[in-house]
């Protein structure tokens, strides 16, 4: 049991779900089609606000944290507008424009101190620990001390945000919004001849990834005691990409799984040391050699279904064949 | 009705996968770690987390030189016997983050040197204090490092102690009154070093005409220092890297601009002379690293160094060795290679250490308290400035 409560994994974990949010917030833009790139801009503002607000203010953690989501959600209606009537390869331009942009103000500006960053962010787990121990489980419980039960408590809480994203996310697909999206990632033109109000669902779907990204940027900030430009660079902006494109960006299993291979991945060559960066590199280009379209597809989702479930599969026809009617 | 069943399927899917991957890291973990666990015998575990690959790799990997042959040297003498494991960290905050965890919580190090950036420790502290495990960073400078807890601790010099004598000395010898400041406001060293330039050179009653900044990788410093020619200072402070720092000695002297230029840290490297040749002639900076230090200890490990990598080694390397030095002192004196309280204490308590930085002893707050050496470019060499 100890093992498995190492907090070297339950870190990893969390990584992973932070990890997981950010690949849901890019599944919203790719579900309408856009290919946005600011989500490492959207998530570094709700990162400094959460921080900031908890840090100079000592709003609780239960505050900052969405007002970080909103935060971002409010620079997102600056930056969208005017971006998503870009298509394209122009938006990912112009969204990857907008992170460099809100780095080097972050950088340049005096209350995120600049390049040093932020440090000494009250930690999640530090106050779900504060709780406990006035809820007198400060001995722990059962063998599990307060720090494990505060880690776990936090990998709960995030397990708690993933699990209603994708929710949401499965609900969101079979909704008159969700068919909307479809339309307009399958032939943009074509749902606005049919009266899709397309401008208005793209800024939705940018509206809704901002959110996500901004709530994960103030949870990475809260359980890592600090914060700095650096981690919200053009790499980051990447590496969620990466999430959707390795993991396939059509099923919001695809990003899910690609934030958890690729956050696991660099941990386990951890072993190989030195070769460990082109291992890394060797596998996702013989991975997006053999799967340009990312590891989960439609069609994978369908076989596995009608190989786990063979009585469902008459079902599934039936629905595929009225949606396609 | 047929999409809310449709969803709970895909939700048992979804969880049977996620499953799949706990299990698989689990699994992957527990095996390691016991491996671990038999090979700690009579060697004490010393983790290390450094900027192995990426755009500061060079600063990491002389870290990394410095560390083991500071480890070799101490296991061939024998009276304690340490095993490094290293862990790179790509100069990135998460990556540090779960190199730290791993060390502490899988391998069961005894203590980290450790890691390159202050941003890392500024991460990475708070987790290595909560676990009662002693980080010692040997390049991390910035303000406030050793505040995160009280089992971090550092051998490398914070800016506050070098900057200060340096731009006294500078003063004193050159007579300076008015000065320019330039720093790369992207990297979180030289912005530290920035601040504390600023502050000395008010102490010591000075005007700064002018503060120009520029960033990390930037190449082209002419208009900065266009600006800067044409207030006519009597001498320029620079907080940044060398690679910045040596294109910004070559720009001078070739628009004319030959006064003293004193440095932060970063000008601390054989590497500044060596990429701005000439130009590096009346470089200013305070080190507790001084190659040319007629010194036993130093000459013994500019002379091991060189045999065993074929190169000079740079501060990193001599403050990484010295940093394994005073925990292999630390180690004796506690008796012990698994006790991470009493490596600890027994660390906070090192005194009258001398290594090939000089003297060491760490202070109440475990900063270190050293001498440091004024040194300057001349002939193509750092010599002190007297």
């Amino acid at each position: 049991m100890d093992q498995w409560l190492n907090p070297y994994y339950l870190q990893i974990v969390m990584f992973m779900l932070i990890n997981a949010m950010l690949g849901i917030s890019i599944y919203f833009t790719l579900a309408t089609g856009q290919l946005s790139l600011g989500n490492a801009g959207f998530m570094s503002v709700g990162a400094y606000t959460s921080a900031l607000l908890s840090l100079k203010a000592g709003l609780p953690l239960y505050l900052s944290i969405p007002a970080g989501g909103v935060a971002a959600c409010v620079l997102a209606a600056v930056i969208g507008i005017p971006a998503t009537r870009l298509q394209g390869i122009y938006l990912a331009i112009a969204t990857l424009g907008f992170g460099e942009v809100v780095r080097v103000i972050i950088l340049n500006m005096k209350v995120t101190n600049g390049a040093l960053g932020l440090s000494g962010i009250p930690a999640l787990s530090v106050q779900i620990g504060k709780q406990l121990n006035s809820l007198g489980l400060g001995s722990g419980l059962g063998g599990i001390t307060v720090q494990q039960l505060s880690n776990l408590s936090v990998i709960g809480l995030l397990a708690l945000v993933v699990i209603f994203l994708v929710f949401f996310a499965l609900r969101l697909r079979h909704s008159r919004l969700g068919r909307a999206f479809a339309a307009i990632k399958d032939d943009e033109h074509a749902a606005e001849v049919t009266g899709v109000d397309t401008v208005r669902y793209k800024l939705l779907a940018f509206f809704m990834s901002a959110f996500v990204a901004g709530i994960a940027g103030a949870l990475a900030a809260h359980i890592t005691f600090y914060i700095g430009p650096k981690d919200f660079s053009y790499h980051r902006a990447v590496e969620i990409l990466l999430f959707a494109v390795l993991g396939g960006g059509n099923v919001i299993w695809g990003p899910l799984l690609g934030a958890g291979i690729l956050t696991l991945l660099p941990e386990l060559l951890r072993t190989v040391a030195d070769y460990r960066e082109m291992i890394y590199g060797g596998i996702l280009v013989i991975m997006m050699i053999f799967r340009p379209q990312g590891l989960i597809s439609e069609e994978t989702l369908r076989l596995w279904r009608s190989k786990l479930f063979p009585a469902a599969k008459t079902e599934q026809e039936a629905v595929a064949r009225r949606s396609a009617g | 009705m047929i999409s809310m069943r449709k969803s709970m399927k895909k939700f048992g899917a979804a969880a049977l996968a996620m499953l799949f991957t706990v299990t698989a890291a689990g699994c992957g973990g527990g095996s390691t770690s016991t491996q671990g666990g038999t090979a700690a015998g009579g060697t004490a575990k010393i983790g290390v987390v450094s900027y192995l690959s990426g755009g500061g790799a060079a600063y990491g990997e002389a870290i990394r030189q410095g560390l083991e042959l500071a480890r070799d040297e101490i296991n061939a003498k024998g009276k304690v016997k340490i095993e490094l494991v290293i862990e790179d960290s790509k100069g990135e905050k998460n990556e540090a983050i779960n190199a730290t965890n791993k060390l502490i919580h899988k391998d069961n190090v005894v203590a980290i040197v450790g890691p390159t950036l202050s941003g890392e420790m500024f991460a990475v502290g708070p987790i290595a204090s909560q676990a009662g495990v002693s980080i010692m960073g040997t390049s991390t400078t910035a303000e406030g490092i050793t505040d995160i807890g009280n089992t971090v601790f550092r051998n490398s010099l914070p800016e506050s102690l070098a900057i200060p004598p340096a731009v006294k000395k500078a003063k004193e010898k050159f007579g300076l009154k008015k000065v320019a400041i330039m720093y790369s406001n992207n990297n979180d060293f030289a912005v530290s070093g920035f601040k504390t330039f600023e502050k000395a050179i008010k102490e010591n009653g000075m005007e700064i005409v002018t503060t120009e900044t520029f960033a990390d990788k930037d190449t082209d410093f002419s208009a900065q220092l266009t600006k800067i020619a044409s207030l006519q200072p009597d001498a320029i402070m620079v907080a940044g890297l060398y690679q910045e720092a040596a294109l910004i000695l070559k720009k001078a002297r070739e628009i004319g601009l030959n006064v003293p230029v004193v440095g932060n840290n970063g000008f601390n490297s054989p590497q500044l002379i060596k990429a701005a040749g000439s130009a590096a002639e009346g470089a200013i900076v305070a080190s507790p690293w001084y190659p040319g230090k007629d010194d036993a200890t130093v000459k013994n490990f500019i002379a091991a160094y060189k045999a065993k990598y074929n190169k000079e080694p740079d501060q990193f390397a001599a403050q990484a060795y010295d940093a394994l030095y005073i925990i292999a002192d630390a180690l004796e004196k506690a008796g012990t290679t698994s006790d991470v309280k009493k490596v600890r204490d027994s660390l906070a308590a090192v005194k009258d250490f001398h290594g090939v930085t000089g003297n060491f002893a760490f202070d109440a707050n475990r900063n270190p308290a050293m001498d440091v050496t004024v040194l300057i470019v001349k002939d193509g060499k750092f010599t002190e400035l007297k």
